[in-house]
């Protein structure tokens, strides 16, 4: 039990869980790293579903189902 | 109560998380620490040099929006104070210099920016976002810390400045 906890707190420590600093995030700003490098092409694109198939992907969106969006 | 082995590795658990906790963030009433950084133009920017001014010092880099936009504001602020009473300090944190100097030869600004790619004075400072700037007063105490950087920012902290620069202690 007691060796168990040990390597438990051994891994928890070796878990290589870094923080990344403030000033680290260059990599992350650059804009090929953004979840939707195209926004507005996103939106379009969504638009063109929900009219064609009548239906909302899982992200967020407007609409309370009147049909008039 | 606990083995002597299990006592021992959770005591190396518990230093190894402690050391990788960030530094707290100086607040409003710490001693600013003095530092000194090579300088994007050459020399060495040193935060004593300053001291008996009212200083504001930036942390930014070129990949930040916020902090490219802070920069000229920064710089109009600079203009509107007499140089014996308030000086605009940065420290760039590009892992890159070289991107600091070519982002500043397009937008140039008056006043001095050091280069600290390895990121030690924001440690010292508790830097905990981008871009963070610390007011600090003649005596070199921390007076105000500026998180982030929005165009309506610039009015209070202008008011801040002028209050600091009227104390003359």
């Amino acid at each position: 039990m007691t060796r168990c906890l040990a390597l438990l707190l051994l891994a928890l420590a070796c878990s290589g869980c870094a923080p990344v600093r403030p000033w680290e995030r260059d990599a992350l700003a650059r804009p090929d790293m953004a979840w939707d490098p195209d926004p507005l092409g996103a939106q379009l694109g969504k638009h063109i579903q929900f009219s064609k198939e009548g239906s909302l992907d899982g992200g967020p969106g407007g609409g309370g189902g009147c049909g008039c969006n | 109560m606990f083995p002597a082995r299990f006592r021992a590795i959770s005591a190396a658990a518990l230093l190894s998380a402690a050391l990788a906790a960030p530094a707290p963030a100086l607040e409003k009433g710490d001693r600013a620490p003095d530092f000194s950084a090579p300088g994007l133009a050459g020399g060495t920017v040193s935060l004593a040099t300053y001291r008996g001014k009212v200083v504001f010092l930036d942390f930014w880099a070129s990949w930040c929006g916020p902090c490219a936009k802070a920069l000229p504001a920064l710089d109009q602020l600079r203009k509107e104070f007499k140089p014996g009473d308030f000086q605009v300090i940065a420290v760039n944190l590009d892992r890159d210099p070289k991107l600091a100097v070519k982002f500043l030869s397009k937008r140039p600004v008056g006043y001095p920016s050091a280069s600290d790619p390895n990121g030690t004075v924001p440690q010292r400072f508790g830097v905990d976002s981008m871009p963070t700037s610390f007011l600090i007063d003649r005596s070199g105490v921390v007076r105000h810390v500026q998180r982030g950087f929005r165009d309506g920012d610039v009015a209070p902290l202008r008011e801040k400045i002028q209050k600091l620069v009227a104390d003359k202690r």
